[in-house]
């Protein structure tokens, strides 16, 4: 997995195998009364949702593959594991271009029908390349980035005052930590000890211009939500075992966040390493060799 | 309707609101550190498992109203008009607006009735929301109407900004007034100007009309307190069989009442000349409420100007008084 110094914090380089004291223990905690689901279940799944948003990346053969390829993992673990219980739970999807994953999984489980996909992003379709009130699945989406998180906390305030369990799980990617509204309700949700709220959050180090690390620095994460209040757990976001127990773990009177270490091109050997993998260009070819190695690794 | 000098009376919305929470147990309020200064210190006293005061982080606040609402909840946000617009119109067009979901945005001192210089002053806040799609546009500086509005957006679905008066609120009209979110009133009534006004514009735009009055000049005084949807039936009604319109807005003359106006009546061809009183696409500064008002020409003689520069012949010049000033004036915050 490729790595970027971080010039501001040489000694913190981002190191996704180097985990959060604890966290890389995983299998020796017990993390719950219910059994873990099925991890190459789970391995499948995912790979189905990498195959299903290759397929609809192809039909205009551009778009955003590489946030289906980074965060493909972290999506059959919310929706395949049972941690998102579906019309019960909240789920809230911060960057709405990550709204190909939400379908590639959605139609796998059966929630929306298979033949929506072949139509995605097209004019008039249901399924809007950038997600929208029209998006089904979702409880909150936001194209513009970064309000997911605020959303969250009126959803888990609400449930809080209906003295209900209704969780509510976010979405994010790890760009909209520049933006300020991150840290208010970052700030807020720990003030007020919002245990019913799950963040996860795609660390891909991937923005439009280019490697978050390169632009403004974001790191150190986990520290960062640490030192909010948060209960953090850091994590290899494409290892299926180390998402599951991250997310059955129970957090103590606390938000939690994970922090799931990814690469946008999910370390996909057949995509040069030179393509932009935050707005990939696919042609037939490139989409073959994608789908040739997420079945013969997945099979 | 009551006579000037009028009454005035301490917290009409925040009473309302604390009465409508008793009612509702969906209404949640929340605030952004100006609690007392937004009358919110009443629900906050009385009902706190209805309040929370997030800070001063607005952007997050509308968020959180935006998945409260999702969840149910009727809420209101409360802060200075400039901060609860401005500083997260993003936030409000997406998190509200869009989903056109049950939140109230309650902004405090309006226009230049804040002695705090621009960075306190609302003076493009109902330009702003009025753009939005879904989004209600109210402005309001009476007691009664502030009472009876609080229900009245409640019951409305949908968002809506609710633009308020801060500090010592006149008591304009008697309790047999009803507020209306979709009708306008005629306050007075005569066929040679017709004055459009809303929000604390509205006690000058009475004066002037009846300093008109009295000097012969037939005139018609129109409460617009709802900027949008406005009320074009009644004001086009009344415009076709005026001379000149005068606008009157604590606000910029760009994109609020006196716009709305101009729209409607170019849109039905009205065809008579527009005169807009408001701030004139400018930045003001601090100072006294008398002090800026007379400055920046929202007084009544600015009023009387506008209309006696279409209809001024050789009858007297009607001679003014300008509405004196309020007991008590505030701090900027």
């Amino acid at each position: 997995m490729p790595r970027t110094m971080n010039p501001w914090f040489p000694e913190k380089a981002i190191a996704p195998q180097r985990l959060s004291p604890g966290s890389n223990e995983h299998t020796r905690i017990e993390v719950t009364a219910q059994p873990l689901p099925d991890i190459a279940r789970l391995r499948r799944l995912a790979a189905r949702v990498k195959v299903n948003a290759t397929d609809m990346v192809n039909i205009q053969g551009f778009g955003y593959l590489g946030q289906a390829l980074s965060a493909g993992d972290v999506f059959a673990a919310l929706f395949g594991g049972g941690f998102i219980r579906p019309g019960h739970d909240r789920f809230v999807l911060s960057p709405g271009h990550y709204a190909v994953v939400l379908y590639a999984v959605a139609a796998e489980l059966g929630y929306i029908e298979r033949e929506h996909l072949e139509s995605y992003g097209l004019d008039g379709a249901v399924l809007e390349a950038i997600s929208t009130e029209r998006t089904p699945f979702v409880d909150i989406t936001c194209g513009s980035l970064a309000q997911g998180l605020s959303g969250a906390i009126g959803l888990a305030l609400a449930s809080r005052l209906a003295g209900d369990d209704r969780h509510a799980y976010v979405f994010m990617s790890d760009g909209e930590m520049q933006e300020g509204q991150t840290w208010e309700a970052a700030m807020f949700a720990a003030h007020h000890r919002l245990e019913g709220l799950t963040v996860v959050i795609d660390a891909n180090d991937s923005q439009v211009d280019g490697p978050v690390s390169s632009i403004t620095t974001i790191e150190p994460i986990a520290d960062k939500w640490r030192a909010f209040g948060w209960q953090v757990e850091e994590v290899d976001g494409h290892d299926m075992g180390a998402l599951v127990h991250a997310l059955a773990k129970p957090s103590a009177a606390k938000p939690k966040v994970i922090v799931a270490r990814t690469h946008i091109l999910g370390r996909l050997e057949s995509i040069p390493s030179t393509v932009d993998g935050h707005f990939i260009k696919l042609d037939a070819d490139l989409a073959a060799a994608v789908v040739a190695e997420l079945e013969s690794t997945n099979a | 309707m009551h006579k000037p000098p009028y009454d005035v009376v301490l917290k009409p919305y925040g009473k309302a609101l604390v009465e409508l929470a008793q009612r509702r147990a969906d209404v949640f309020c929340l605030g952004a550190d100006l609690t007392r200064q937004t009358e919110t210190d009443l629900i906050r006293d009385q009902m706190p498992e209805r309040f929370i005061s997030v800070g001063m982080a607005e952007a997050n606040m509308i968020g959180i109203a935006g998945g409260m609402a999702r969840a149910g909840h009727t809420v209101f946000v409360n802060s200075f008009g400039v901060f609860c617009t401005r500083r997260c119109y993003d936030q409000i067009a997406m998190a509200v607006a869009y989903p056109n979901l049950n939140v109230k945005i309650v902004g405090f001192m309006p226009g230049i009735s804040s002695p705090g210089g621009p960075s306190h002053q609302a003076i493009d806040d109902v330009a702003m929301m009025r753009a939005l799609p879904n989004m209600t546009v109210v402005d309001l500086a009476d007691a009664t109407e502030i009472s009876q509005a609080v229900a009245a957006v409640a019951e409305h679905h949908g968002p809506v900004y609710l633009r308020l008066k801060r500090g010592e609120i006149p008591k304009i009209f008697d309790d047999t007034h009803r507020f209306s979110l979709t009708r306008a009133q005629v306050l007075m009534s005569g066929v040679e100007v017709c004055i459009v006004a809303s929000g604390m514009m509205v006690p000058a735009a009475l004066a002037a009309g009846q300093a008109l009055t009295d000097c012969g000049v037939k005139t018609t005084v129109i409460n617009a307190p709802v900027i949008k949807p406005l009320d074009c039936s009644t004001i086009v009604t009344q415009a076709r069989r005026a001379r000149v319109v005068v606008t009157a807005e604590n606000h910029s003359t760009i994109g609020g009442l006196g716009s709305a106006v101009a729209e409607a009546l170019a849109e039905a061809a009205v065809g008579v000349p527009l005169r807009r009183v408001g701030l004139r696409d400018v930045f003001a500064e601090s100072g006294s409420r008398e002090y800026l008002f007379e400055k920046y020409r929202l007084g009544v003689k600015d009023i009387v100007d506008a209309a006696w520069s279409q209809v001024g012949d050789d009858r007297p010049r009607p001679q003014v008084r300008e509405i004196q000033s309020l007991p008590g004036t505030y701090a900027p915050v």
